[in-house]
């Protein structure tokens, strides 16, 4: 496998996709790509980026997301382009795929849609991983994952992230070949033996008592305890509904919903995107009824260390093989709640992989990844405030 | 036996009965132990709604702190940058989007009202389109009056508070197309007032008072740098038009200098070629009247001899004023060689003591030298100083009635001595002192008029004093005498 990184922040996005792709393709030394993904912050999604990075590179296939920052080993940026171009042996497939307008068709259809997408041509092959990129401001992520688990199978490592914009929360972009989408879903699905590792945390704990969702119905909680789900909220942090819906997006990046996991060390986080007039939780992936749910709390130190646990986990799974790149979804809220110490979480993933070892990143909406378990293992859930970190060996 | 059994049955019916009451005695003690553990657990949980709340205050603070840090770190950059810029423009330019990123905002437009257009005109557009940036300027100029009444009265407008009379929040964040904002008002001391606009479209941002405050230290940093640019505009205007003006002054100048020494030598010339075409018939008449008073062409009648005689007196007088003028001319133009020596000064004075000797005892005028030790030796031409000497002293001989005292002083400093020749004369009056060392200038006086007099003994005394590189003045008041102060330059 041959992996080649470029990046650059000149303001014009030609430009900048120029200098990008040309610094990659002198990484390849001459060698072939196979496949290209790019990362940009908002103001560079324009179609001629796409057409741009078509022309210097041939028919390749593209994929990618906006993000509202772009990590790479040289830092993070808020404005940039990236590209990680990867040559795959001759034993290594892929194929790419994408769905459109997940909000007319559903999260589940389109999850549907795009599993059987992925799958063409996979009959005879060993698959061993996709990675997704969705549109960040659907709802539903966990129903998008059902649906591509109907068809990639319940326990096959799927690991993807909702893109960002910058924290407008109007629009969000999805490349595809020439194609700069939005509502959209695409993925990879690689096979022929890719040697890989995941490691996802967040360092949220729980606090108070172990609570009870009475009714919920996919992302909307309806009860907790015997009561309206807001109620938890208003009991805990002493505000009523209109107080916390103005503080909505900062409350629940501070206190989200942490779903008890039999058997995990870490509850899987729930953001709460809004709340409704009779009192329900509308979060942004599901809370099956019966649930036994805490209130999280978290600070900068715990995500810190969260970090640095994905990073070993990832490192550790990777079987003392090198990693060819690293990718690294994190997720904005975790940038918005470390202010100027995210450079911190750079340093840990530097650290964990080296200095050297290509690296890109994005800041998402939403994180998909299989939990580290045994019971779980291969099982990918829709996470909020993580960091996941993928770190690919090569075969 | 049927007792027996009886006693066996109550036995167990009795330990039976025992059992269930310990067990009830159990069951009471998990209950309460339950409910210890449930109101423990309604404990911990309420000191955990106690831990959320003080959490919730503690990073709002530390929020609040962070960008504090932040903004002030990056305002006290920016403000270095824009205070050394004296340039209006500039000024604006220096905000860019680093800086704006860093302040939490990503949009910013800076206005500013021009009195003579009437119109706000655009200084700072980041995170607009050039189109957005029009629509912009067009609209805040629709609503002056609301952005010149903020201006005015120096109010803050944010997404946070909008002052009373001020347009309302939805309608600031459809045209800025933020989502947070705050509007400054921008307000130097003299000429055109603005504003400054910084907004983001980030939801998650909440306008705090630290933010507030910060922009309004940047809008008033950037209203004194205002000030500066054009005070520094201003003065490098005046420096201009002064440095114009001086170069048209010093160019007239230099003109009339150039004028003023053509005429000076015309002057000279026309003197020096009329005196020399003056000397020759003089000469004539003075000898032909020589010859007829000395009776060589036969004997002559008194009184044709008194007339001869005044002619020839006369003729003197010319002689000696045309060879004055002659000396002033080549003097002034640089004609006279000057054969600078060391010479003692006390025998100058006193050979020119000497030769007006006869003087002195006529009108009884005492002569008086007064010549330190220190000071005796000056560098002179000898026959030009002498003549100096013979005009001072001559004049004061003139204008000293009898039993008065003429004196010669002498004192020195540095490497130039002053000499003072002072007498006890009429004196001058002031108005005549500025103008006594103009040619022909005479005193216009009764005393004058008995005193004869060409005019030019003291103009051509100036020229030798100024020829020798010294400076030449009087100092008198009438009936007190007069004393005449020239400087010269002296050897150690």
């Amino acid at each position: 496998m041959n992996v080649s990184f470029g990046f650059s922040q000149t303001k014009d996005h030609i430009r900048a996709t120029n200098e990008a792709v040309g610094q990659a393709i002198i990484g390849l030394r001459g060698m072939h790509a196979d496949l290209a993904i790019i990362f940009t912050t908002i103001e560079f999604t324009h179609p001629l980026v796409l057409k741009t990075v078509n022309n210097l590179l041939g028919e390749i296939p593209i994929l990618g997301c906006s993000s509202l920052g772009i990590i790479t080993n040289k830092g993070i940026f808020k404005h940039g382009f990236a590209i990680l171009l990867i040559g795959l042996s001759q034993q290594m497939f892929f194929n790419v795929a994408s769905v459109r307008d997940i909000n007319k068709k559903t999260a589940l259809l389109a999850g549907r849609e795009l599993g059987e997408k992925l799958l063409y041509g996979y009959k005879t092959v060993r698959r061993n991983l996709s990675i997704i990129f969705s549109d960040g401001l659907i709802s539903e992520g966990t129903s998008l994952i059902n649906g591509l688990q109907e068809n990639l199978g319940r326990s096959f490592p799927l690991i993807g992230a909702l893109a960002s914009d910058n924290f407008t929360f109007q629009k969000t972009f999805q490349y595809f070949n020439k194609e700069l989408l939005s509502e959209s879903c695409c993925g990879v699905l690689f096979g022929g033996g890719i040697n890989f590792s995941l490691g996802i945390k967040h360092g949220w704990k729980p606090l108070g008592k172990v609570r009870c969702v009475n009714k919920s119905e996919g992302n909307v909680v309806k009860e907790i305890d015997g009561r309206p789900a807001v109620k938890l909220y208003e009991d805990y942090l002493a505000k009523d509904t209109l107080e916390l819906s103005e503080e909505l997006r900062r409350i629940s990046i501070f206190y989200p919903l942490g779903i008890y996991l039999p058997g995990e060390k870490e509850y899987l986080l729930r953001n709460i995107i809004s709340i409704k007039d009779d009192g329900s939780l509308v979060t942004q992936g599901d809370i099956p009824q019966d649930s036994k749910i805490r209130l999280m709390i978290g600070t900068k130190d715990s995500c810190l260390e969260a970090a640095a646990e994905s990073c070993e986990d990832a490192e550790r799974n990777l079987m003392g093989q090198k990693a060819k790149f690293v990718m690294v979804f994190d997720s904005a809220s975790r940038f918005s709640l470390l202010g100027r110490q995210c450079v911190k979480e750079l340093e840990i993933i530097k650290e964990t992989f080296g200095e050297e070892t290509p690296l890109v990143g994005i800041y998402t909406y939403g994180e998909l990844a299989p939990l580290q378990s045994i019971s779980y293992l291969g099982h990918s859930h829709f996470h909020n405030q993580s960091i996941g970190v993928l770190a690919v060996g090569g075969q | 036996m049927l007792n027996l059994m009886f006693i066996a049955i109550c036995m167990v019916i009795a330990s039976m009965g025992i059992s269930l009451l310990f067990k009830m005695q159990r069951l009471k003690e998990l209950e309460k132990r339950a409910d210890a553990l449930n109101a423990s657990l309604e404990e911990m949980d309420e000191q955990a709604k106690l831990i959320i709340r003080t959490d919730i205050e503690l990073n709002k603070t530390q929020e609040e702190l962070d960008k504090k840090i932040t903004g002030l770190s990056t305002l006290q950059q920016l403000s270095r940058e824009i205070s050394t810029t004296l340039e209006e423009k500039q000024i604006f330019k220096k905000i860019g989007k680093f800086y704006l990123e860093e302040l939490g905002f990503e949009k910013s437009s800076a206005l500013l009202w021009d009195n003579l257009t009437r119109e706000f005109h655009l200084y700072l557009s980041i995170g607009y389109s050039e189109s957005e940036s029009l629509r912009i300027k067009d609209a805040v100029n629709t609503d002056k009056d609301y952005y010149l009444d903020l201006m005015h009265g120096g109010k803050t407008a944010s997404s946070v508070f909008i002052p009373e009379g001020f347009l309302d929040k939805d309608k600031i964040c459809q045209l800025f197309q933020a989502n947070e904002f705050i509007i400054c008002p921008i307000t130097p001391k003299e000429g055109n007032q603005g504003f400054i606009f910084v907004g983001t479209q980030n939801i998650e941002t909440r306008i705090t008072e630290g933010e507030r405050e910060i922009i309004t230290i940047l809008a008033n940093q950037i209203g004194q740098s205002l000030d500066n640019a054009r005070l520094f505009e201003k003065t490098w205007r005046s420096q201009q038009e002064l440095e114009i003006k001086v170069e048209e002054r010093t160019r007239q100048l230099t003109e009339t200098m150039e004028e003023l020494k053509k005429i000076s030598k015309r002057k000279s010339d026309f003197i020096s070629s009329v005196s020399h075409e003056l000397r020759t018939p003089l000469t004539s008449i003075k000898g032909y009247a020589a010859i007829l008073l000395a009776g060589k062409l036969g004997a002559i009648p008194d009184e044709i001899k008194e007339r001869l005689a005044k002619i020839n007196r006369h003729s003197d007088e010319l002689v000696h004023m045309v060879n004055d003028l002659l000396d002033i001319s080549r003097i002034e133009s640089g004609k006279v060689n000057m054969h600078v020596e060391t010479l003692e000064l006390a025998p100058i004075v006193e050979k020119v003591a000497d030769l007006l000797s006869e003087q002195f005892k006529a009108k009884n005028i005492t002569f008086n030298m007064l010549i330190p030790e220190d000071c005796k030796k000056i560098m002179v031409d000898r026959s030009q100083i002498e003549r100096v000497f013979i005009n001072l002293i001559g004049n004061a001989l003139k204008f000293t009635p009898e039993n008065g005292s003429i004196s010669v002083g002498v004192h020195c400093s540095n490497k130039t001595i002053q000499v003072d020749v002072k007498d006890t004369g009429f004196g001058i009056p002031q108005e005549a002192q500025e103008k006594i060392f103009e040619e022909f200038y005479r005193v216009d006086n009764t005393i004058n008029q008995g005193v004869k007099g060409t005019g030019l003994g003291l103009t051509l005394v100036k020229h030798i004093i100024e020829a020798h590189r010294g400076n030449i003045w009087v100092t008198s008041k009438l009936g007190e005498g007069a004393t005449f102060s020239f400087t010269l330059n002296c050897t150690e």
